[in-house]
């Protein structure tokens, strides 16, 4: 199986004279690895996957696909495939002649595009279902046919455009899960775009954060989580609180809340990133008045008001509310959830 | 889980396409003459190849082509590779063009072949260097296009505005003023009548600047508007009392444009209202019959059966009543014709206005207590008024442009479209008739453009939606009788007019010898037969590059982004704009000489019914593309596939209903159409519509009426296997992804 990098150099795409929708994007992506362009809808995720495909030409910078410099390269021309949004099945074709376009647009013998096809479907688990009318399926089976066109191509890359978007909330945790698994199995370099967190969190290698057409941060799921690098990221990817602090290199002071914590950071003013699964109630620390409290079996989901600003809580229920409207109490912060960032202005 | 083994799917990019498009250029220049000694393009004439004629700019062609074959091979960077490309296409091209242009020789197969090559060369090179960013096919194609629009449709207009502008090889304004002064263009003062036309004339003018001011002060407007609002009354006066009083071809054409425009408006709007509402199925049904009427009919069919009923012998007022008059000859006769040919035009575009109007709407103004007349007034009347506004300019413009009818009924009065055509071809000038040509094109562009500013957005207000559940409410029992009756009144006459050709085919001399014989199909049989049968192979054959034409214009302006796309769009819309008759006399001043020698040929006749046609291909490609999914392009393309195998295998069988209109429409249009062509036509190449309206205009009116009865009847068949096959595959279910 080939597994190619691809590499964005300085890539810019500019629409009008003055509209930018992707900003000087660099990065690479390891070979057989899955990268998630991640960003809020108009971010520009999407047509930088464009770009790489071939859809959109850059206005400027270079793409690289496996160390060949693709940037002027026409999409048919590329060895990359796509899955798409709106899975684009052909409708005047029945499911295997789907699969088997690319292969007869690359005039590959008749006995060669059957096997080939087959496989593919194979792959997918929709064996058997070769002479149906794309019209007669599921959505979750549109999906895969979509799925198994694009590998069928055996390319270098493929391209995954918001490819969940049209399923239902259930199916959609499968087929996320059956899209990694196939991937890594294959080892196909990819690249996923997506403006859902969860997705992106649970199927990526590496996980870009695109804002405005610039990218925010980079890293695993892991890193993005509990070292966002900014404001931005921090409230994009899961949810926080963001209060206003003191460091001294060694102890974060909250208002008279004081706890010890290791960050390379400059001393000074920091704006303290608090996840609400690191909120614990205690007799002592910051001081806190409840706003709202929903009570949601496992845990319960609570608004304090402090002296700093609001704060989200998820607190394990064990059976009953611990608290409810009005209530006051003190809250402390687990060292896992909590992460410093340069303080906003 | 495995997949078999791989293979490498990134085609060899070592050498560019372009090497065969070069090849062949460098073929064409070496095999085949550049130029030819006259219309015929076989005749090879030594002293016309390329090295007898041994001229500079033919050896920069022979170099371009050269220099294009050697750059594909060589192992440059794609970009720079696709810029030596593009400037070599280039330079070949201007040099070539260039060369026939200064030397004015009528260009041969040679340049034809190395010039359309050079023009593939260019196309790779544009889309290598990345300059168009799309495949050579589609790069390729938009320079076609520009190309052809350029030379076809913008160079035959402008060489209209050239024959007006320059006289006598120098420029002079004498023609225009010569022909503007004539008694034919324009009579204000008549001498042998009593009345002062003139003095009248300047009245109107006055009395619209006046009503115009009072209007403006009441409504409080500007000083700006104030001016323009009085400037444009007094232009609306001078012009009512033009149309009114005074003689000659633009006010001739201006009344009969307004009255015709009105009546079919207006007919229109009761028909459209009528269908909507009607509960009587009959009624709605032949609605729809009627609206196929002016696509299988040559124009002037109406104004030819109009004689049989109304004329000197007519049923009606010679055996009814016993009258032998002339009254039908003149401006009474063409309006008729014209209301009784442009009406469905009228009733189809209201028709799409009014099935937009929204039940609910009206349901919400009744359940807010409207009554009927505030309804009609605050919610109907807005609603309808883009769509009425544009039924009349439309039918404006197609009475303006109109040919056939005014010659054969026109009497003795004079009409814009007419005297381009008498000027050129009874008076053999040529200016005259390009001043005339450039008269009518001002106008109808003026009115075009009146249709785009005014209507521009408005006219689909409502289409956004679909028509909701709503009930309509039913017409008040009164006006639905009356829109029954004038309904009826019309179906009448159009049903007696088609039945008078049809019958009088069949009679030896209509109103004076009423015997049955087929003795003017065996005339048709012998003088007809040939030309209608020529004329149905070049229509046919014209409708098939029409069609493909049409739909490559659409997909290029719908789907692809590149310069000078505003251009393609402008340009092949304004082949459907400009009348008829202008576009004949621009053809024939503009191919009959030069190094675009074309006329005396069905070349170009097939040119013109392709440049005519091409629109109705353009509109049924860009709605179907429309329905489709941009992304199953993409994915085709993303699965290598380029742009003209995604155009055979994606396109073509999802729109393939819509082409097959497109090539049917484009036949029929081709088989009924007169203005331009008459222009055109020349011994051999005679065709059906022409030689029938020659034998209306000699009084031959039983072969005529043979031939016109076999030309509606086979046009009846075609488009009725249209609607066949294509109720046959439901055109909805196709095409349209998730």
């Amino acid at each position: 199986m080939s597994a190619a990098p691809v590499k964005l150099s300085h890539v810019t795409k500019r629409f009008a004279k003055d509209v930018i929708a992707v900003d000087d994007i660099s990065l690479e992506v390891e070979p057989g690895s899955l990268v998630t362009l991640l960003g809020p809808s108009g971010c520009g995720k999407t047509t930088t996957l464009r770009m790489v495909a071939g859809l959109e030409r850059a206005s400027s910078g270079q793409i690289f696909i496996d160390g060949q410099d693709v940037t002027q390269l026409p999409a048919n021309l590329r060895d990359v495939t796509m899955v798409f949004q709106s899975y684009a099945l052909f409708p005047h074709m029945n499911v295997f002649e789907n699969v088997a376009y690319g292969l007869q647009v690359a005039r590959r013998p008749a006995d060669e595009i059957k096997k080939r096809a087959h496989e593919a479907l194979a792959l997918v688990g929709l064996e058997g279902l070769e002479n149906r009318s794309t019209r007669a399926l599921s959505g979750g089976q549109q999906q895969r046919v979509a799925l198994a066109r694009a590998l069928v191509m055996q390319p270098k890359v493929l391209l995954f455009d918001e490819p969940l978007s049209n399923l239902d909330a259930k199916l959609r945790k499968r087929v996320r899960e059956e899209i990694r698994d196939l991937q890594k199995s294959l080892g196909i370099t990819s690249i996923y775009v997506t403006h859902d967190q969860e997705e992106a969190l649970a199927i990526s290698d590496v996980i870009v954060v695109i804002n405005k057409g610039r990218i925010e941060q980079q890293g695993s799921p892991l890193e993005l989580y509990t070292q966002p690098a900014n404001h931005f990221v921090a409230d994009f990817i899961g949810s926080a609180s963001f209060l206003p602090g003191q460091y001294d290199g060694k102890t974060v002071s909250l208002a008279n809340y004081q706890f010890d914590h290791e960050q390379t950071m400059s001393p000074g003013k920091v704006t303290v990133m608090v996840r609400p699964e690191a909120v614990m109630l205690a007799s002592e620390g910051l001081k806190a008045q409840v706003l709202s409290a929903s009570y949601l079996g496992s845990i319960t989901d609570f608004l304090f008001q402090t002296e700093l600003g609001e704060v989200m809580a998820s607190i394990p229920g064990e059976g009953k509310m611990p608290l409810s409207k009005g209530d006051e109490t003190h809250l402390r912060f687990k060292p896992a959830g909590i992460h410093l960032l340069k303080p906003s202005k | 889980m495995a997949l078999s083994s791989s293979f490498s799917t990134v085609r060899s990019l070592r050498f560019s396409g372009a090497w065969l498009a070069a090849a062949l250029a460098l073929l064409g220049f070496l095999a085949l003459p550049f130029g030819r000694p006259g219309r015929d393009f076989f005749t090879i004439d030594a002293s016309l190849r390329p090295w007898a004629l041994n001229s500079i700019w033919l050896w920069l062609v022979f170099l371009a082509a050269l220099a294009a074959l050697i750059i594909s091979f060589l192992p440059l960077k794609i970009t720079l590779r696709g810029n030596l490309l593009a400037i070599a296409g280039a330079i070949g091209l201007f040099s070539g063009i260039g060369w026939l242009m200064v030397t004015t020789t009528p260009f041969g197969l040679g340049a034809m072949v190395s010039l359309l090559a050079l023009v593939i060369v260019t196309g790779f090179g544009l889309s290598e260097s990345g300059r168009i960013q799309s495949d050579a096919f589609v790069s390729s194609s938009i320079l076609f296009v520009g190309l052809f629009i350029l030379l076809f449709i913008l160079f035959p207009v402008f060489t209209v505005l050239k024959t007006a502008f320059w006289v006598g090889g120098q420029f002079s304004l004498g023609k225009i003023m010569n022909t503007l002064k004539s008694p034919l263009f324009m009579f204000l003062e008549n001498p042998y009548t009593e009345r002062r036309e003139l003095l009248i004339i300047s009245l109107f003018a006055i009395a619209g600047t006046l009503l115009g001011l009072l209007w403006a002060l009441w409504k409080k407007q500007g000083f700006w508007r104030l001016a323009l609002i009085t400037g444009v009354a007094a232009l609306l006066g001078f012009l009512l009392g033009l149309m009114l009083f005074a003689k000659g071809a633009l006010p001739t054409s201006l009344f009969l444009a307004v009255i015709v425009s009105l009546f079919s408006t207006l007919f229109g709007l009761s028909f459209a209202i009528l269908g909507q509402r009607t509960r009587l199925k009959m009624v709605s049904q032949s609605l729809n019959a009627i609206s196929l009427l002016p696509i299988i009919t040559p124009p002037f069919i109406l104004a030819f059966a109009m004689i049989f009923l109304f004329g000197r012998r007519g049923l009606i007022t010679y055996s009814v009543f016993g009258l032998s008059t002339n009254a039908l000859f003149g401006i009474i006769g063409v309006s008729l014709a014209q209301i009784l040919a442009f009406t469905p035009v009228a009733y189809l575009v209201i028709r799409g206005s009014v099935s937009a109007l929204d039940p609910a709407l009206e349901e919400a103004s009744q359940t807010l207590g409207a009554n009927r007349w505030y309804l009609f007034r605050t919610i109907t009347w807005p609603l309808l008024r883009p769509g009425l506004a544009n039924a009349f300019l439309l039918t404006m413009i197609e009475s303006f442009a109109d040919f056939g009818n005014p010659l054969i009924l026109g009497g003795d009065r004079s009409y814009l479209a007419t005297e381009v055509f008498s000027a050129f071809s009874a008076r053999f000038d040529p200016n005259e008739a390009a001043v005339y040509g450039l008269v009518l094109l001002t106008i109808v562009l003026i009115v075009f453009s009146l249709q785009r500013v005014w209507l521009g957005e408005s006219s689909f207000v409502t289409v956004t939606g679909k028509p909701s559940s709503g009930n309509l409410s039913p017409l008040p029992a009164w006006l639905e009788a009356i829109l029954v009756l004038i309904f009826a009144f019309w179906t009448l006459i159009v049903l007696a007019l088609y039945f008078s050709i049809i019958y009088g085919s069949f009679v030896q001399l209509w109103g004076i010898n009423n015997t049955l014989t087929f003795k003017h199909y065996q005339d048709f049989m012998n003088a007809g037969w040939p030309v209608f049968w020529y004329t149905a192979r070049t229509a046919a054959l014209s409708a098939i590059p029409a069609a493909l034409l049409g739909f490559l214009i659409a997909y290029l302006v719908v789907r692809q982004q590149f310069w000078g796309r505003m251009f393609i769009e402008f340009g092949s819309m304004l082949s459907f704009a400009i009348p008829g008759t202008v576009m004949g006399v621009a053809y024939i001043l503009a191919f009959n000489t030069g190094p675009w020698l074309l006329t005396s040929s069905m070349a170009i006749i097939l040119i013109a019914f392709v440049f005519r046609n091409m629109p109705v291909a353009i509109r049924g490609g860009v709605a179907g593309l429309a329905q489709i999914d941009p992304s199953l392009e993409e994915a085709s393309t993303t699965l290598r596939a380029s742009s003209s195998i995604t155009l055979r295998r994606i396109l073509v069988p999802l729109l393939i209903i819509p082409l097959i209109g497109g090539l049917i429409f484009a036949f029929v249009r081709a088989m009924t159409a007169i203005s331009q062509v008459i222009f055109l036509v020349s011994p051999g190449n005679m065709l059906a519509t022409v030689l029938l309206l020659g034998w209306v205009e000699q009084g031959q009116l039983g072969r005529a009426a043979a031939m016109a009865t076999v030309l509606i009847v086979s046009m009846l068949l075609v488009v009725l296997a249209l609607t066949l096959f294509t109720r046959n595959r439901s055109v909805s279910s196709v095409g349209v992804s998730s």
